[in-house]
Parts: structure tokens; sequence; C-alpha cells
């Protein structure tokens, strides 16, 4: 095993990796859990969602549509997610366009929203195509965000477990070398 | 229902987390294979194997899985039993540890790898009874309706599954496969009863799928995207288990029964081929110069663009080429590159091609003043830029930006005009002193490749220089040059060296500042009063200047408080930092030595903050950039506190700690995305 070599680019790959890396950022919605399904006109729609529980900030929906009775995916229509919530002196919405290109699954229409606050928010999707349009609606729940230090905590607890391997590898390399006196 | 099925075979994802992983994996073993055997049909093994493993977890099979439970089966057959067969047929041991860095072998899995109850309960755990009944148990609990809902419902337990199927499955095939180093320790013929128990067992599992006339998992039975219903799906997804998986199993038992009615001699093939990896060659970067020249001809022409859309352009930062390219893209890529290579800015320095030029006219007759022969002067320039940086808004002003650059140019000239050498580089440009440090942790240095050679040569061209190449500027003797301090990857040293003895050479990084030898060109460490400075100055600045970009100090920060904040960050609490660990440690020499500890976590700071500006927030990446430095920085705290342990190496890793605290306090903070419209 010779380290010092200059054969093996391990910079390029790295480079490569990294740029990988960039593009896979540009993170999608792949369905989630179903919060609701509604028959409307023509359409039987299907809303679902990331994370689970939904959270207050950033979160993913993805909206499939399908004819009603054959259940054959409408992949033509323009779909459009409206969310609402009433208090008492306040009114916060939502609007976003849903897209094929937001959602991993080519299949679904998927929006990335930010919901500012927590309580349950009214959800309207409308669906148009060519010929038909619908409009469906219902509603979600949105708990307090995570802490994030508890959203990212498999980082964090890389420090604590890679701290007792090195202990174990310390205490092993003590042994090696009482043993061998 | 055409267009149906082709957005579903679009439907791939792209798991940042995931593609990393596979890359690194490819990567590491191809280093390794180079290294050894260079088997041909393993490569292809190991390459396969995490083909598959993209395909199950990236392709649309992923997509689907939680619409169709055959899809999401098709997935877990490919988890268990294809890709690990593929991964143990590569025989991934050897290749894998080659090529990891020797030391980390050595010395951070060596304890573990040759620890002997590890080795027992490993060989306990590959035996054909334990992996045989892991597996099966996996498979089992897996598909209870109680589990499977619960993977279904959260992608971390999805993950567990998906990687107990992908282990478990690795330890199945371990006794059939057998994988080296080693002896078989098994006869062949103990897989075959092995295998068939596992087809009777697959063969059980799938019937409850097919011949099952109730749902076993009801969130199928929530959305229907095809003809089929959700009963008919999970009888298909019983099918591709049944079918598919017995001929996985009894396909090699079959092989190996033929295998065991075949005699010997109709086995016997060549021996493997035994390929030496070639030396490295030195050809290409003899070459180097030009190749330098080329980027720096390339750089000066960005330069010169940025210059005029800085002046003439609309001085809107992130419509102007001086807002965007410079402070966001440049620092970016300079910081990756020191990540996976070294000092590529330094080597592609436009103001040193214009110096160059320019000492065409004017040979240099001085030497640089003795009393500036040290790191004071650019540490100033160092605080200087932090303090403008915040007070000025650097990088909303192209126009100013223009300025700076222009005047590098100049500076770069007139310094290098009267004073001979490369005294800009070493004693002035703080650019250059931020890289020089953070090439510190970069994989590749330019150093001497057999130091025995160095021993009988008499020439010293490296340093001298030749007729083909000029020396050492920076005056590092290549012999006594350790690490990348001021080194600024020029490449006349190995151009000059007439042995080819000197190349840009794989090193572990970081490894460097665990000793304290004379440096060429710098001494000693802990007797560089200045490179501490410098070094501190570099590190608590990099959490300075990422917190100037958060809202608590943004709000905070007018006036007098700016300068008065770049004072108390980058100057007076390293001081009391080194103050307070030296009184602890009682050994100010000590102090010194291990305030370079810290400069792992500082650079993981600046490219998690840099990385930001180019990439947008990714706060995992941030992370462990972050976790990245500390570990490091700990480790080379604790390396060189041997001996006054508790003194020495408990308050710089309380330091540490802290530093790191604040750098993910800094990265929780909402963040102004600084020159972009966003």
């Amino acid at each position: 095993m010779d380290l010092l070599s200059t054969d093996a680019d391990a910079g390029d790959d790295a480079l490569r990796l990294i740029s990988l890396l960039a593009l896979a950022t540009l993170a999608f919605a792949d369905g989630g859990k179903v919060q609701f399904q509604r028959k409307a006109g023509a359409f039987n729609i299907t809303l679902f969602s990331t994370p689970t529980p939904v959270r207050a900030g950033r979160a993913d929906f993805s909206v499939m549509v399908q004819k009603s009775g054959t259940e054959t995916p409408v992949l033509d229509a323009d779909v459009r997610l409206h969310l609402i919530k009433r208090e008492a002196n306040s009114i916060a919405e939502v609007s976003a366009p849903a897209r094929h290109e937001q959602a991993t699954n080519k299949l679904l229409y998927a929006a990335p929203v930010d919901l500012n606050t927590t309580g349950k928010w009214r959800v309207e999707i409308s669906v148009q195509n060519a010929s038909e349009s619908a409009l469906v609606t219902g509603e979600i729940e949105v708990l307090p965000p995570e802490p994030p230090l508890l959203a990212h905590w498999p980082y964090f607890a890389v420090l604590p477990v890679l701290a007792i391997l090195f202990a174990v590898n310390q205490v092993l390399k003590r042994r090696r070398a009482v043993n061998r006196r | 229902m055409e267009s149906a099925a082709s957005a579903a075979l679009q439907s791939w994802g792209l798991s940042g987390q995931v593609i990393a992983l596979l890359l690194l994996s490819a990567l590491i073993y191809w280093r390794g294979w180079l290294r050894g055997e260079r088997n041909g049909a393993r490569l292809m093994a190991f390459l396969s194997s995490l083909m598959v493993l993209f395909l199950a977890t990236e392709s649309p099979l992923d997509a689907f899985d939680s619409l169709f439970l055959s899809a999401h089966m098709t997935q877990h057959l490919l988890l268990l039993m294809v890709a690990p067969p593929l991964l143990l047929f590569s025989h991934p041991l050897l290749p894998m540890l080659r090529g990891l860095p020797r030391a980390f072998v050595k010395e951070g899995l060596g304890p573990f790898l040759s620890w002997k109850s590890l080795q027992q309960f490993f060989a306990w755990l590959t035996a054909p009874v334990p992996a045989w009944v892991l597996f099966a148990l996996s498979t089992v609990l897996w598909h209870l309706p109680k589990f499977y809902e619960l993977a279904l419902s959260s992608p971390a337990w999805h993950g567990v599954q998906h990687a107990s199927f992908f282990w478990s499955g690795v330890l199945f095939w371990w006794p059939v496969i057998q994988p080296g180093p080693g002896k078989r320790r098994w006869p062949k013929w103990v897989a075959i009863p092995y295998l068939l128990f596992a087809d009777i067992f697959n063969t059980a599992l799938s019937a409850v799928f097919v011949f099952s006339g109730n749902l076993l998992y009801p969130s199928y039975a929530a959305v229907r995207a095809s003809h089929l219903s959700a009963l008919e799906d999970q009888s298909l997804a019983g099918l591709i288990m049944w079918v598919p998986g017995s001929i996985v199993y009894l396909v090699p038992a079959f092989v190996l029964v033929v295998g065991l009615f075949t005699t010997p001699q109709m086995r016997q093939t060549a021996p493997p081929k035994r390929v030496r990896s070639s030396k490295p060659k030195n050809s290409l970067w003899r070459s180097a110069p030009l190749f330098r020249r080329l980027a720096q001809s390339a750089m000066l022409l960005v330069a010169v663009v940025v210059v005029w859309d800085g002046f003439g352009g609309q001085q809107v930062a992130a419509l102007n080429l001086a807002g965007v390219l410079p402070w966001i893209h440049w620092r970016a890529l300079s910081m990756l590159a020191l990540l996976v290579v070294g000092n590529l800015f330094c080597l592609s320095c436009p103001f040193m091609f214009v110096r160059d030029a320019g000492r065409r006219f004017f040979a240099p007759k001085l030497r640089w003043p003795s009393a500036l022969r040290n790191k004071w002067l650019a540490a100033g320039l160092i605080v200087l830029y932090l303090w403008a940086y915040e007070a000025f808004s650097l990088w909303d002003s192209p126009w100013m930006t223009a300025w700076i650059i222009s005047g590098y140019f100049v500076a770069a000239l007139l310094v290098d005009s009267v004073f001979r050498g490369a005294s800009f580089c070493k004693y002035v440009c703080p650019i250059g002193q931020y890289h020089f440090v953070a090439s510190l942790v970069s994989p590749r240095e330019i150093a001497v490749k057999d130091r025995a050679m160095c021993r009988s040569c008499r020439t010293y061209d490296c340093i001298r220089g030749n007729e083909t190449a000029r020396g050492c500027e920076l005056y590092l003797f290549q012999p006594k040059k350790a690490g990348n301090l001021d080194c600024t990857f020029c490449l006349d040293c190995v151009k000059a060296c007439p042995h080819n003895n000197v190349g840009l050479l794989t090193v572990t990084p970081a490894k460097t500042l665990l000793s304290d030898t004379y440096r060429s060109g710098i001494g000693r460490l802990s007797k560089r009063g200045d490179m501490v400075a410098l070094v501190l100055l570099l590190v608590f600045g990099a959490f300075v200047n990422a917190a100037g970009m958060v809202d608590p100090v943004m709000m905070w920060e007018h006036g007098w408080r700016v300068g008065a904040f770049v004072l108390a960050g980058a100057v007076v609490l390293p001081l009391a930092t080194v103050w307070l660990c030296a009184a602890i440690g009682g050994s100010v020499e000590r102090a010194r030595r291990l305030a370079f500890a810290l400069v792992p976590l500082g650079v993981g700071m600046w490219a998690a903050h840099l990385l930001f500006h180019a990439l947008g927030a990714i706060l995992w990446l941030q992370i462990l950039l972050l976790d990245a430095g500390l570990l490091l920085t700990l480790y080379t705290a604790w390396r060189l506190s041997q001996g006054a342990r508790l003194k020495v190496f408990v308050p710089w890793a309380s330091v540490a700690c802290l530093l790191f605290a604040a750098g993910v306090w800094i990265f929780f903070q909402p963040m102004q995305m600084r020159g972009m419209m966003r």
C-alpha cells in the first residue's frame, strides 16, 4: 500500500463527487403520507405530504390526479395549492403551483410550501385540464417545528460515536503494547 | 397510459447522501484494486453491486414503493439477493483496506482488525447457522404488518429496513461465497442445504402473499395508481418474491452441485496474474509550469473582466461579475480545491502573471527587510480585510471590489519589482496566507518522493534553480520542507529537480500538524509567534466572518460596533484563548503548538460558510464539515498533548467544542445570502 502516489487521481474523482452532490441538493418531493383523498367531477384527487407529521417551516405537498372510475393518472393538468389558516385577527395564506418537475414520482404534482404558523390549515386544490376542472378542500394539522438540533441529530451523533470508537482504539493499542512487553 | 408509463420511468431520485456514499465506496475500492491484484471480474462485481444499490434506492422502484407493494418487493429483492452476493464476489475487504489511507488503516482500523474478541464475534456471525437465522429473522420481522407499516410511514425506519435487508443479505451470502482473505472455513457442499432451506423459507413466505385473501398492508389500499387492486398487487409481489427469489437460491445451489462432481483437473485455471502497480510517473507534472501559465492567463482574463464590470457595470452585486464571481464562486471553488487537491489558487494566481511580466523590465535587487520577514504584516492586512468586509459591505460593492483587485495587481507588481523572490506572496498577500494555512489539511502536497536520493544531491536545483527552471522563490528547500505552509504550488521545484524526485503527492490531511520538526523557510512552528497569530486569526476569523451574516449579529453591528466585533472576535478572543490555555497548561511553547490543532476546525468553518454561498443552505453538509473539522482538531490536540493530557488537552478541546457550538449556532440562524438574487 503506497500512500505516496500520484496515479490515483483522487482530486478529480472528489470534484466529480461534489458536483453530483450539489446537483442532488435540488430536493424533490416524494409523495409521503396521504393527507386526504377526494372525488370531484371527473377527478379523483389525493394529497400527500412530507415530512410526517407536517411541521411549521418547509413542507412538500404532492398531488395525484386520477380519472374517476379508471384510476388513470392525469398528467396534463394545471394544479394549484392554496393553503389558508384563519385566526381571530389574521389570515395566513400560501399559494403555490404544483408541478411534475418538483416531484420524484413523475405521476405526482409537487410543490414545496413554507408554512409559518402551527394549527389547522385548510387546503384547497384546484385542478384544471383542457376539458374539465375541479376544486377539492381538506384540512391538515401543522405541528410546531422540530428544534434544529433534534431535526439533525444523526449528524451530531457522529461525534460521540466516533469519540467512543477512538477511546476503544486507544484502549486496544495500550493493551497490545502491554502484551508485547 | 403510455405517457403515464414514460412519466413513471422518469421518476428517478437523486439523494446526495446515497450518491456520495456509493461514489466514495467506488473510489476507495478502485484505489485498492489498483494497488493489488487487478482482477477485472472482481472490480466489475463491486461496481455492479453499487449499481444495483443505486437502482434499488434511486430508481422509479423507490419512487413507487409507497404506491405498489410489487415495486417495494422488487426493491427488497435487489437489496437482499442481488447486491450482497455481487459485493462478496468482489472480495471487498483487501481492496477497501488498500484503498484507504495507510495511516488510517494502521492506526485507526488496525487495533480493531486485530482484536481477538471482534474476530471471534465476526467468525460466529458469518457461520452458516447464525447467518441463516439472522437473515430469516430480518425477513420475517420486517414483513410483519406492524413493522412494514412503520417503515412505510417513517422515512427513517424505511432506511433502517433497507439497511437491515442489505446487511442481513451480506451475512447470508457470506458462507456461500466465503470471500477472502483467508482460507475457506466450510466445505462447499455446506452451501447446498443452506440455500435449499433458504428457498423453502422463501417459498413459504411468498405463498402467504400470493394466497392470503386479506390485504396485509392497508396503506397500499389508500391510493391505487393502476388497474391492479391492492390485493392483486400483493399477489404479484408474492410471485416476484417466489419466482426470481427461488432462482437466486437454486441456481447457485445447482452450480455448487455440478462443481462437486467436477474433477479438480477440470477446475484448474491459470493463477491470477499479479500486476505490480507501476511507479508514479512524473512526466505530466514536469510540464506543469506550462499548465500553470495557462491557468494564470485564464484567471487574468477573468480578473480583467471582473474589474471592467466592477467599474463600468451595473452597481448591483447580484447582477455584476465583480459581485458574483470573486465573493461567491471563486471563494467557494478555491475552498473546494483546497479540500480535494491543494492550493490551486496560488498556482493559478493572476497577480503573479503580471508580476512575472513586470520583472522582465525591472529586475529586483533588494532583499525583503529583515524586520518584516514574518507574518505580522499579512496578519494585520487580514484584520483590516475582516473589518472592511463588514464595515463597507465589500461583497455588495462591485466598484470597491474592482478597486481592491486593481490595488492587488499594483501592490504585487510594486513589491516584487523592488524585492527579490516571492516577497509579496510570502510576507504580504493575505489571500496567500489564507491558502497556505488552509492547505495544511489538503490531501496533496508538493514533496520529495525519495529522501535518500536528496541526500546524494549536491546541486540543490529545487531551491537554487537551473537553466530550465527557477528555484523556489519562497525559500523552501524540498528535503527539509514539511506540509504546505508557504507553498504556492508553483511547481518550479518539480521542473527544476534533475532527478525527477519532486511531485504532487498524496498525503494524510493535517498529518503535518502533528510534528514540530524544523521546516525549511519557516523554522519550528512552536517558535513562530507570528505564525500562531496568523493561524488563530484565520480560525477565529472564520467564525467572525460567518457570524456577520446572521440576523442577531447584523442587527447589532452598526458604526463602531463593527470594528469592536471584529477586534473582539478575531484578535482579543484568540489572544485570551492562548493566554488562558498557556496558563492552565503551564507552557507557552506548548500552547503555541496546540494552537495549530485548531486549523482543521477553522477550515471546516470556512468551507461550510463558503459552500453555503455557492450551493445554498445544505445544513447536513455544513454540520458534517464542522464535524470533520472538530474531530480532526480534537485528534491533533490529543496527539500534541501527550504526557500532559488533562492540563493541556482539556482546555484546547473545550475551546474547540465552544467554537463548534458557535458554528452550529451560526448555521441554525436565518442567513443572508449575500450578493445573490434569491
